[in-house]
């Protein structure tokens, strides 16, 4: 491979008549995470900007395809850490294509599942509305976005155990049933949500410096965001309807009401206005589904060939006592075949492209981060605009580095 | 209720996409590769606006080998409503080709090609005939192989040839056995030197320098 030999980048910093050639990053405080920048600059002014990714590459899909299949949403939640229920979701519900076994899903798991991805995205729009007020300059917000956030993550930790990664999402339903004043502490965070909210709202929305920061900078157009296979906020910032929720209806979403907030303007304050809304209506569809899991029921499949039953059982049945060593020692085999599965993540879709060919390890993990895509936009939206509106773009695409390099 | 536990009649599938077609997430449609460009082209015309995904798999044992993988979606540009995007049409592009063979680019048809069409390149070494920049992304630039490629050891090659150091010590020590060159007196001799370090002030430790301390 010849081509492999190509050197990176051009030298750190040249220059050229009155352009000149500077890296940003990867180590810069508003790259948010490990993003390197080559900037061709004149002055102020950006004519050129090529992001460089691959910092954070871990080889998370190589590394899948040497894992059993129930191993698998353990590292998907390592792609995306902020939202890892998201992921998680995604690959199970690929999985469970695979194995003919979707409709097999017990309603409350489907439930479960929807009130967990959607205290995820509310988590990890805290996140990403914390850290792009600390790039503008509003310090304060970061510390009303991180006290919500960290009600959600207590949640996740009563839930599966962790707070960052819970891994409470399983193929074949979830780990377990959600555990006693779970729900309970569910309704103390949709009483405390819409004031806080409020807040947030108060504090950027109206703020003269805030608007002044991102009305009219990195506008995207329709035609550009399409081109660039931009999803998510940053697409319906531009004016398109189009959510995975709505067009694909997966884990029961057709059963709540919800709107898809969209904007026309394209620019950054477009994009958190978006992601403000997309908030209240994740909060509804949370609401609705704490009304659905009132009825108790089960919560993951009755197949003891994919999901290990029960662990009671397993001091008084044979039966279940051979699953359970089944599974753990060498998981379940999935069917050849393949099959593409996306979700609704908080940063637009998220896919998995999934081979097996009939053993108990998948065969090929493909992902489709929609951080990957958002990001590469940047080299269409920087030119021409000054070096300062380019943290405010780079915070309104809100990229996770986890899921661009994997 | 059938076992989903049932292995497929034929053992393990070399060619897993071909042996089942009953999931319809997608239409799949099989295209040559000296064809691929043209078709694409017709695709986009016909109102697959979004190219959603590219990606590649590596089926050691098939020929064709490789195969990469377009996700299209199709979508009027300027949906403003979800009535307007209603449920739109996916469509899975299938593309085998053998080891050595090209490419062409699409990234003159979706600008969103040309970072993806870079991953496959690095993790595959598959080329794409006239990409605008075709370098590595993920792996550093200087990196020998293509390591999502099949025959690509998991630990990377130069892992692979050395011996594991850290687990195999123990157990190798008390069996007798020890690969690694390292003998249960060389691990003595290694602690006592360190305890005799530990113990000795820090300004005659070998390799200390001295200087202010703080």
């Amino acid at each position: 491979m010849s081509l492999s030999s190509t050197p990176l980048t051009p030298e750190i910093v040249s220059h050229e008549g009155n352009s000149m050639v500077l890296s940003m990053g990867p180590q810069h405080p508003s790259t948010h995470g490990v993003l390197q920048i080559m900037l061709e600059i004149e002055g102020e002014s950006v004519i050129k900007a090529e992001p460089e990714i691959g910092y954070l590459h871990t080889g998370i899909e190589k590394n899948m395809e040497n894992l059993f299949w129930s191993h698998g949403q353990t590292n998907a939640e390592r792609m995306d850490y902020l939202a890892p229920s998201s992921n998680a979701l995604c690959y199970v519900l690929g999985v469970e294509q695979l194995l003919g076994i979707t409709d097999r899903i017990p309603e409350r798991a489907k439930h479960i599942r929807v009130l967990n991805v959607e205290l995820t995205r509310i988590a990890s729009h805290c996140v990403w509305l914390g850290t792009h007020g600390i790039d503008l300059g509003a310090i304060s917000v970061f510390f009303y976005c991180f006290d919500l956030r960290e009600n959600i993550l207590d949640l996740q930790e009563a839930a599966g155990g962790a707070r960052m990664h819970p891994n409470y999402l399983r193929v074949g339903g979830v780990n377990g049933d959600l555990p006693g004043g779970y729900l309970e502490r569910v309704d103390a965070l949709i009483a405390k949500f819409p004031g806080r909210l409020k807040e947030l709202r108060g504090l950027l929305q109206a703020n003269p410096i805030f608007q002044d920061r991102t009305i009219d900078v990195g506008i995207l157009s329709v035609e550009e965001a399409v081109a660039w296979s931009v999803t998510g906020p940053a697409l319906r910032g531009s004016g398109v309807a189009y959510d995975v929720r709505k067009a694909f209806p997966y884990s029961g979403y057709d059963q709540y009401e919800f709107n898809v907030p969209t904007r026309t303007e394209g620019d950054a304050y477009a994009r958190f206005l978006v992601r403000l809304d997309e908030m209240e209506e994740s909060i509804k569809i949370i609401a609705q589904a704490r009304e659905k899991l009132r009825t108790p029921g089960p919560f993951a499949i009755d197949d003891p060939k994919i999901f290990p039953p029960p662990k009671e059982t397993i001091a008084l049945s044979m039966e279940a006592l051979i699953h359970h060593f089944k599974i753990v020692s060498e998981g379940f085999r999935v069917p050849p075949g393949d099959v593409y599965q996306a979700v609704e993540g908080p940063r637009g879709e998220l896919g998995y492209y999934l081979v097996s060919n009939g053993e108990n390890r998948p065969y090929r993990v493909r992902t489709r981060p929609p951080s990957l895509y958002n990001l590469q936009a940047l080299k269409g939206m920087a030119p021409g605009n000054l070096i300062a509106d380019l943290v405010v773009m780079i915070g309104s695409l809100d990229p996770v580095f986890g899921e661009v390099d994997r | 209720m059938p076992s989903t536990q049932t292995p497929p009649i034929a053992g393990t599938a070399i060619d897993p996409p071909g042996v089942r077609r009953a999931i319809d997430d997608a239409v799949i449609e099989v295209v040559d590769p000296k064809a691929l460009h043209a078709r694409l082209e017709a695709l986009r015309a016909e109102g697959y606006t979004m190219l959603l995904d590219l990606g590649a798999v590596d089926y050691l044992e098939r020929v064709p080998r490789f195969e990469v993988v377009y996700h299209l979606l199709k979508m009027p540009v300027a949906a403003a409503t979800l009535a307007q995007v209603g449920t739109p049409a996916r469509l899975r592009v299938r593309c085998g080709l053998n080891e050595g063979e090209h490419l062409p680019t699409v990234s003159d048809l979706w600008k969103s090609a040309d970072w993806a069409e870079r991953e496959v390149f690095d993790l595959f070494g598959i080329l794409f005939d006239g990409h605008p920049d075709l370098r590595r992304i993920q792996m550093p630039h200087d990196w020998e192989g293509h390591p999502l490629r099949k025959d690509y050891p998991l630990r990377g090659p130069a892992r692979e040839r050395s011996p594991r150091p850290a687990f195999g010590l123990k157990s190798n020590v008390q069996a007798g056995t020890p690969p690694t060159g390292r003998t249960l007196e060389a691990l003595q001799e290694q602690i006592r030197t360190a305890q005799e370090s530990a113990d000795r002030p820090k300004a005659e430790r070998k390799g200390f320098t001295g200087g202010e301390s703080t």
